[in-house]
């Protein structure tokens, strides 16, 4: 079995230092006029460079983008999908983060690709591989305010349509692994059976790429039976949440391989090497699988310091080696 | 809660008007606490033009006509790292980002949280000095202290927030004591996790306020209200501040299955945008909300603290603000 250091969606864009700020500085000019959109695209494209380069000397083995150019991991996508506005502020889950909340309209329909050019310049500038991702049909639907349909399981469906194209792009483009977020059905685990036939609808997109279905900011340990049930190849699981999750998983084993979040990507505090590591190996010992990840439980930016961020990896990277000692 | 309100001595009208607490800070400010981060400047160097801008502030709420007012908070940057470096056990992180191009410094809990001084007290007394309308106490509120820190402390939240309440309550003992007859928690992350209600909030609630004779007020935002709601309004406060306009009033469909049954400040500009409603908007949105509350429990204010506007766009919806409540008070005194 092979343990891999991933990580599991965003990086902080900007660090505390002044020259770490630069994003920051040409995000105001963006805003006052005084540089253009291609200017800041480019800004963009090189804070990209970066952040990817700082999961690689973390030595992170499965990076993303670090999706610098993500407003928020909603309106990313409705903003692009025919059928959505933008609406005001609205706090995402329980973090300190703000997103903005996008109104249904109209039909939603995918009008074109809305990431895969993101992960083409991320594949294309990174010397590790890199997983894009893309926030599931479930949780887009329970994030907006829908004025069209009337009717959540219909919203829910064209969310699908258009995320199934999306996945879709993204597989032809050459991504390897596909990473599709779903926090919102740890919330909403009565609405598991409208979950479930949008995961297995998206999945059919897939073409040659593995699924990661990534859950957090919830307990999973109660749909975990539920969530091995899914057409997906990899599960993400949140274990910050959770005080029983990693005895559920040793009792049941995985048909998945597994991403297991047991680096808390939303507080400071630094695991202990030696725990942590203990944790993941009794997991391990009860699977059969090719492979396991080992990432933050959650994307770390909007809740961590850049220094902390590159801090956490890092720590992730020592407790997988640690793993790997113990397991030989 | 009227007969409160007038046993403290307050005399407010119907509607009275009022703010969440901040507002924008004008450049000279802005520049010297740039200049004050980067060691440039001392906090000695910074407290006149916090005062000059407070008093601005101040006389703009009389002649706009507000009837409870606030300092400003000029003297704040993020309201939950300000009392954080004010009190013990706390470090303050790198940059967070928390929306768009927003960063703030979050607030770490390295140790046992104690109160080790008052905070707000002479900015409150300042501010109140400067005028004869009431001036709202303020402070942020323990479980969006918690909530808002990272925990390296605490073996969970919890304990965090309790003692983060015990901390508190010292400061809202002192405001009292040096008059304060309103004063308002902050609690922007009330409906975080709706579990927590009644697990510990209810209680940090309780510690903070136990004793004191004063009018509580607590501001929340951006929540989930509809998870927390009816169960909220068993928070030990009088007057719940919540935004409103910016929710597209949902909120007032729930009143109308579940009778609110405290005060309410009823948000009802919109922080976030530039656009500057006309007073005919703000009206609609009065009324909308005397359909479902009687006009004794309602008070009127912006959504939530309006720092990020302009000075123009703050001072231009506080102006349809008040103009919107008194020709709603106009109409409901001809009935
Ligand atoms: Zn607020």
């Amino acid at each position: 079995m092979e343990l891999i250091t991933a990580s599991a969606g965003s990086y902080p864009r900007i660090g505390t230092a002044p020259e770490k700020q630069r994003l920051r500085a040409e995000y105001a000019r963006l805003d006052r006029g005084e540089i253009s959109k291609e200017d800041f695209a480019r800004v963009q494209d090189e804070v990209t460079k970066e952040v990817i380069e700082e999961q690689r000397r973390a030595g992170i083995e499965l990076a993303t983008d670090g999706q610098v150019r993500w407003y928020d991991q909603i309106s990313h996508f409705a903003r692009k999908l025919d059928g959505c506005e933008i609406n005001g502020l609205l706090r995402l889950f329980d973090t300190n983060f703000y997103f903005r909340q996008p109104v249904i309209k109209g039909n939603v329909r995918w009008a074109a690709p809305i990431v895969v050019g993101e992960f083409k310049f991320a594949k294309k500038v990174s010397p590790i591989p890199i997983k894009p991702v893309v926030t599931g049909p479930y949780t887009l639907a329970r994030h907006s305010i829908d004025k069209h349909y009337h009717d959540f399981s219909s919203l829910v469906a064209d969310f699908v349509v258009a995320i199934g194209k999306e996945v879709n792009a993204l597989a032809k483009a050459g991504a390897e692994v596909i990473q599709l977020d779903e926090p919102s059905i740890l919330k909403n685990p009565q609405e598991f059976k409208i979950f479930e036939s949008a995961v297995g609808e998206v999945s059919k997109n897939k073409g040659k790429a593995r699924l990661a279905l990534y859950t957090y900011f919830g307990d999973a340990a109660k749909l975990y039976d539920k969530l091995q049930s899914l057409p997906i190849d990899i599960l993400g699981l949140d274990f910050s949440y959770s005080q029983k999750l990693a005895a559920v998983i040793e009792g049941m084993g995985s048909e998945k391989e597994l991403g297991l979040g047991l680096v808390d990507g939303r507080n400071t505090r630094i695991e202990n090497v030696k725990e942590t590591a203990k944790v993941v190996a009794k997991i391990l010992k009860k699977l059969d699988v090719d492979r396991v990840y080992l990432n933050p439980s959650c994307g770390l930016d909007e809740y961590l310091p850049r220094e902390v961020a590159f801090e956490k990896l890092k720590n992730l990277v020592a407790i997988a080696k640690q793993v790997r000692a113990e397991m030989k | 809660m009227r007969e409160k309100l007038e046993s403290l001595g307050l005399d407010l009208p119907l509607l009275p008007t009022t703010t969440v607490g901040s507002f924008p800070k004008p450049r000279e400010v802005m520049e010297a606490r740039q200049k004050l981060l980067a060691g440039k400047l001392t906090k000695k160097d910074l407290r006149p033009l916090e005062e000059q801008a407070t008093r601005f502030w101040i006389k703009t709420q009389e002649e706009i006509g507000i009837d409870v007012l606030v300092d400003g908070e000029m003297y704040r940057g993020d309201m939950a790292t300000y009392f954080a470096e004010n009190l013990d056990g706390f470090k303050i992180s790198g940059l967070v980002r928390s929306y768009g191009n927003r960063y703030y410094r979050k607030p770490i809990i390295s140790g046992k949280v104690k109160w080790r001084g008052p905070i707000t007290v002479d900015w409150w007394k300042f501010a109140q000095s400067l005028t004869k309308k009431p001036v709202k106490g303020m402070l942020t509120g323990p479980y969006t202290m918690m909530d808002w820190s990272f925990n390296e402390y605490y073996p969970n939240r919890r304990e965090a927030c309790l003692d983060m309440a015990r901390a508190l309550h010292e400061e809202v003992k002192a405001l009292a004591d040096a008059g304060a007859k309103i004063i308002q928690v902050d609690e922007p992350a009330l409906s975080a996790r709706s579990e927590e209600l009644d697990d510990f909030i209810i209680k940090a609630l309780d510690i903070v306020t136990k004793g004191v004779g004063a009018y509580f007020i607590t501001h929340s935002c951006y929540g989930a209200f509809e998870f927390i709601y009816p169960d909220m309004l068993k928070l030990p406060v009088d007057n719940f501040d919540l935004e409103m306009s910016n929710s597209e009033l949902d909120l007032v469909e729930i009143f109308r299955r579940h009778p609110f049954t405290k005060d309410i400040s009823f948000g009802v500009v919109d922080v976030h945008s530039h656009v500057i409603e006309d007073v005919e908007t703000v009206k609609k949105r009065i009324k909308r909300a005397l359909e479902v509350l009687k006009p004794e429990q309602l008070w009127v204010d912006p959504d939530c603290g309006l720092k990020t506007r302009t000075r123009e766009e703050a001072i231009g919806k506080l102006r349809a603000m008040v103009g919107a409540a008194e020709e709603v008070r106009k109409s409901l005194s001809e009935k």
